[in-house]
């Protein structure tokens, strides 16, 4: 056991870890928090994504005992109380949804992208996205709905 | 056809998805995400054979590990046999495991760690055994026999085909053999100007769902199962689970959650019956979560097929008969899907087109290898595959323009469907047509660029009984109560858009809630895109019984006779000059303690429908001659609709379809090795991407033949069909090699370059 300290979602949290704890068994199981998903359990599927420090990393690829001293946003720390995230808005409007389970990943590898770059092109967005795999959508409404987020085109 | 007329306020609208908010914010729950107190985690020790008696186990060490509560082997459990309709699943091997990555032990623990652990001290003495991984071999006279004994059938399951199905039938291993016969086949090839045979392989592919299945069972103290599945039809696997486990169906209750995707994949309980029986050893609740490498090595992956087609034509390549012959890999059980073969390989074998004369023979077949289950549009991508190669090669022999060869034998109004029924309204020519022109069919191209089309024709699903209860309460808003998911298609909100339809209100002011199985009415589920036509009907019934119930409600309001009262704009009641709104017409009605209105609506469809939709796909592209690598360059996607409810969620289930024939095109394929799935991680079965999609053209041709009550077409299965041949078509435009199985590979469009440029 280890006692870490972490901004999760913008409050700095203390709590007493397995070393073997992975982040995303910590999150769903010891915190609750379930918005965050595990598919693949490999790091290839993307709907365990969560930002670290601001950059997206697969939770399920990462140790709790890992973000000891850093900010990590999951999903449930993507909207501001009831005002939804740009992102979740144009996710909604543009149909970048259909059954789920990807969403909280798509949405938080596309707000790394556009924290770090607020103007991405299409080709960017399509290359950025490539590591969050969806069966549902085929990719093209999730790039639109990133598109308009950011007003690209 | 009437003009269906619209209200402008639902359907036809772009309407956000109800559970839009919950699932960009993580507040969707899934079955995965469903805390309950005390529960315990439960795995399970697979067989590492394909075929081998298991001698003794001994689980002594594993029951000793601390944190491990129960531990299950072949003898802890019922001899119940599980399936949705042939029952040969046992719930752990019992004596004998028949394919790599059967379920031989399980075990509960405080921990998914714990539990793996405890399985490491499993020790299993397996004798290994004769086995067989393909359908040939597997039905050779002296081939080993995989289930000796008599496999139970589901009472009251029957095709709703035509044609002649005998289960079981005195061939080694095969489970179904079905046959249809129309016309005079031999009579038609003695005639022909020319007889084609050729054959396809079609592999098996991962439905791909991103959510693996999770299921959670709770035992209470009365005795109540509680049961949180990823499954598609809660009432069906409900009554599944019920006889399995010997109670009543009241006492075992499945409780709403979200589908995280499943594309046919998730209609079997899977691992919840061993979830009860751990439940039960250890009083406490019980989650099993597969893993993807339990998803991809053991789970319910499409049949696999091989397909030969014969066909006659005439000297205008006119098509004069088909004998096609279709054998799909099974698996080593049948229990996963819900009919007794696939309907896709024999409803579609020739659906876009006119052939007077047809035979047909498919069979199921028992291997030991990957149960098969369903997936999208089942067996019809495989037989459609190898038909739209097939007319191409044709075409290709008969020197005419694969587009000229569809469109001269398209089916139209009058003919006669493979299966000699008919079908009224067919626009197979112009849609063909639609796509050609967007495409630029006849447009010059560069080098190694090639274009190739392919066809489809499916009927939206009017099969399976729904049941859906609506209630308009004393704020004048409806409530629409379904008995299953939305498994990510938006079937919740279209439910709510048709709602509001039929009382001309916005879809925002109708909630769709999911019941579970004991509060709301039956319901068959997310299949064989049936729910827009059939919960669509259910819920025009319910609108029917409410309008009026309204009805009278208004006239006692307005003092008139029910038969003067006119439903208006927004819902309101008007009669003699006098108007009330539904919100002050309910308050009134609350007041007087006759609110909530409540009426049930039921459908039960009698018949398959005589409409039918068609899709024209269009592809284009460009070779690396050097390396062999394809690159789908560009798509046009042509679909012959009627209305459409929701556009934004109808282009979704076009898109999402579309990339997933691209995967099964391009690069997804279950690879088995002596009968193992090697293809064992999602980085070794490969997925689409982001990066992979094409620029994609979508034509839709309005005004097409729809389902009452508003005209409405299915879209769900019509886009994932038969976009990979239109691909392997097109490679074959491109450089001139034929490709006859599926995925597209560069080693084998390398292999062709290199043989052509051998014979030149």
């Amino acid at each position: 056991m280890r006692r870490i300290t972490l901004t999760l979602n913008g409050a700095s949290i203390t709590r007493e870890v397995q070393d073997s704890r992975l982040l995303v068994e910590f999150l769903r199981e010891d915190l609750r928090l379930t918005g965050t998903k595990e598919s693949c359990g490999v790091g290839v599927c993307g709907a365990c994504t969560v930002l670290l420090d601001g950059y997206p990393i697969s939770a399920c690829l990462t140790l709790a005992v890992h973000v000891h001293g850093c900010a990590v946003t999951t999903i449930e720390g993507v909207a501001e109380g009831d005002r939804l995230h740009r992102l979740q808005e144009a996710f909604l409007a543009h149909g970048g949804l259909q059954c789920g389970i990807c969403t909280p990943g798509q949405i938080l590898a596309a707000k790394a992208l556009l924290d770090a770059n607020p103007h991405p092109t299409r080709a960017e967005i399509q290359h950025w996205m490539m590591g969050n795999l969806c069966r549902c959508t085929g990719y093209y409404k999730i790039i639109e709905s990133i598109a308009a987020a950011c007003g690209a085109e | 056809m009437a003009a269906t007329e619209l209200s402008g306020k639902a359907v036809g609208l772009s309407v956000q998805r109800a559970d839009g908010i919950a699932k960009v914010t993580g507040r969707a729950r899934y079955a995965g995400d469903i805390e309950l107190p005390g529960t315990l985690f439960g795995r399970c020790l697979r067989s590492p054979h394909a075929s081998a008696r298991i001698v003794s186990i001994d689980a002594r060490r594993a029951r000793a590990l601390p944190g491990v509560h129960a531990v299950l082997t072949g003898a802890d459990v019922p001899d119940t046999r599980y399936g949705r309709l042939c029952k040969d699943i046992p719930l752990l091997a019992k004596g004998v495991a028949r394919f790599v990555g059967e379920k031989v032990a399980a075990v509960a623990a405080d921990s998914v760690e714990i539990a793996e652990a405890a399985l490491e001290l499993i020790d299993v003495a397996y004798a290994e055994l004769p086995a067989v991984f393909v359908p040939e071999d597997a039905m050779r006279p002296k081939a080993p026999v995989i289930h000796p004994e008599a496999v139970e059938i589901a009472a009251g399951a029957a095709t709703r085909s035509h044609g002649e199905l005998r289960m079981y039938p005195p061939i080694p291993n095969v489970i179904s053999r079905f046959t249809m016969r129309h016309g005079d086949v031999a009579a038609a090839l003695a005639r022909a100007h020319r007889i084609f045979e050729h054959q396809f392989a079609v592999p098996s592919v991962h439905q791909g769902y991103i959510e693996p299945h999770t299921c959670l069972v709770s035992i209470g103290v009365d005795g109540l199962v509680d049961v949180w599945v990823a499954n598609k039809g809660p009432h069906i696997a409900r009554g599944h689970m019920a006889e399995a486990i010997g109670v009543p169906e009241d006492r075992v209750r499945f409780n709403p959650v979200a589908i995280g995707g499943d594309f046919g994949g998730k209609g079997s309980l899977m691992d919840t019956l061993l979830c009860h029986c751990l439940a039960r050893a250890t009083g406490r609740p019980v989650r099993f979560v597969m893993n993807s490498f339990e998803e991809l090595t053991a789970g319910n992956p499409r049949h696999s097929a091989a397909i030969t087609l014969r066909t006659g034509v005439d000297a205008d390549a006119k098509l004069l008969a088909i004998e096609a012959r279709v054998i799909f890999n099974a698996g080593a059980y049948a229990g996963f899907i819900p009919a007794p073969t696939l309907h896709g390989g024999y409803a579609e074998f020739a659906g876009a087109y006119r052939v007077p004369n047809c035979a047909l023979e498919v069979l199921r077949v028992y291997t030991n290898t990957v149960p098969r289950g369903h997936m999208r549009a089942p067996g019809a991508p495989q037989v459609a595959f190898a038909v739209e190669i097939h007319i191409d090669m044709i075409a290709h022999e008969m020197r005419l323009d694969p587009l000229e060869m569809r469109q001269r034998n398209a089916i139209t109004d009058g003919d006669l469907t493979p299966h000699g029924e008919t079908r009224r309204h067919l626009r197979c020519r112009e849609t063909i047509e639609a796509g050609a022109r967007a495409f630029g069919w006849h447009r010059p191209k560069p080098p190694a660029v090639g274009r190739g089309i392919a066809l489809y024709e499916h009927p939206s699903g009017s099969f399976g009984r729904s049941t859906v209860t609506l209630t308009l309460g004393s704020n004048g808003r409806f409530t629409l109560m379904v008995g299953s998911p939305d498994t990510g298609t938006g079937f919740h909100t279209i439910a709510a858009q048709l709602v509001a339809e039929h009382f001309g209100v916005a879809a925002a002011v109708v909630d769709v809630v999911q019941g579970d199985t004991l509060t709301s009415g039956f319901e068959a589920g997310s299949s064989g895109q049936r729910v827009t036509t059939t919960v669509g009907q259910a819920v025009a019934a319910a609108a029917e019984r409410m309008k009026q119930d309204l009805t009278a409600l208004a006239a006692e309001r307005l003092n008139c006779a029910p038969g003067d009262v006119r439903l208006g704009e927004d819902g309101s009641l008007a009669a003699a000059g006098a108007t009330i709104g539904l919100a002050p017409l309910m308050s009134w009605a609350a007041a007087r303690g006759k609110a909530p209105l409540r009426c049930q609506g039921e459908n039960d469809p009698g018949r398959p429908n005589d409409r039918t939709s068609f899709v024209a796909h269009f592809a284009e592209v460009a070779v690396d001659t050097e390396t062999g690598q394809v690159r789908l360059r560009r798509v046009v996607t042509a679909h012959d609709v009627g209305t459409i409810v929701n556009p934004l969620t109808h282009q979704g289930q076009i898109e999402g379809g579309l990339m997933q024939a691209v995967g099964q095109a391009l690069s997804e394929r279950i690879v088995l090795q002596d009968g193992a799935v090697i293809t064992a991680h999602l980085g070794d079965y490969k997925l689409p991407t982001s990066m992979d999609i094409p620029e994609l053209e979508t034509v839709l041709l309005p005004g097409g033949s729809g389902a009452a009550p508003f005209a409405t077409t299915a879209i769900g299965e019509m886009s994932n069909v038969a976009l990979p041949a239109a691909i392997t078509n097109a490679v074959f435009d491109a450089v001139g090699v034929r490709l006859l199985e599926l995925p597209v590979r560069a080693e084998q469009v390398l292999e062709g370059l290199s043989d052509r440029a051998g014979a030149a």
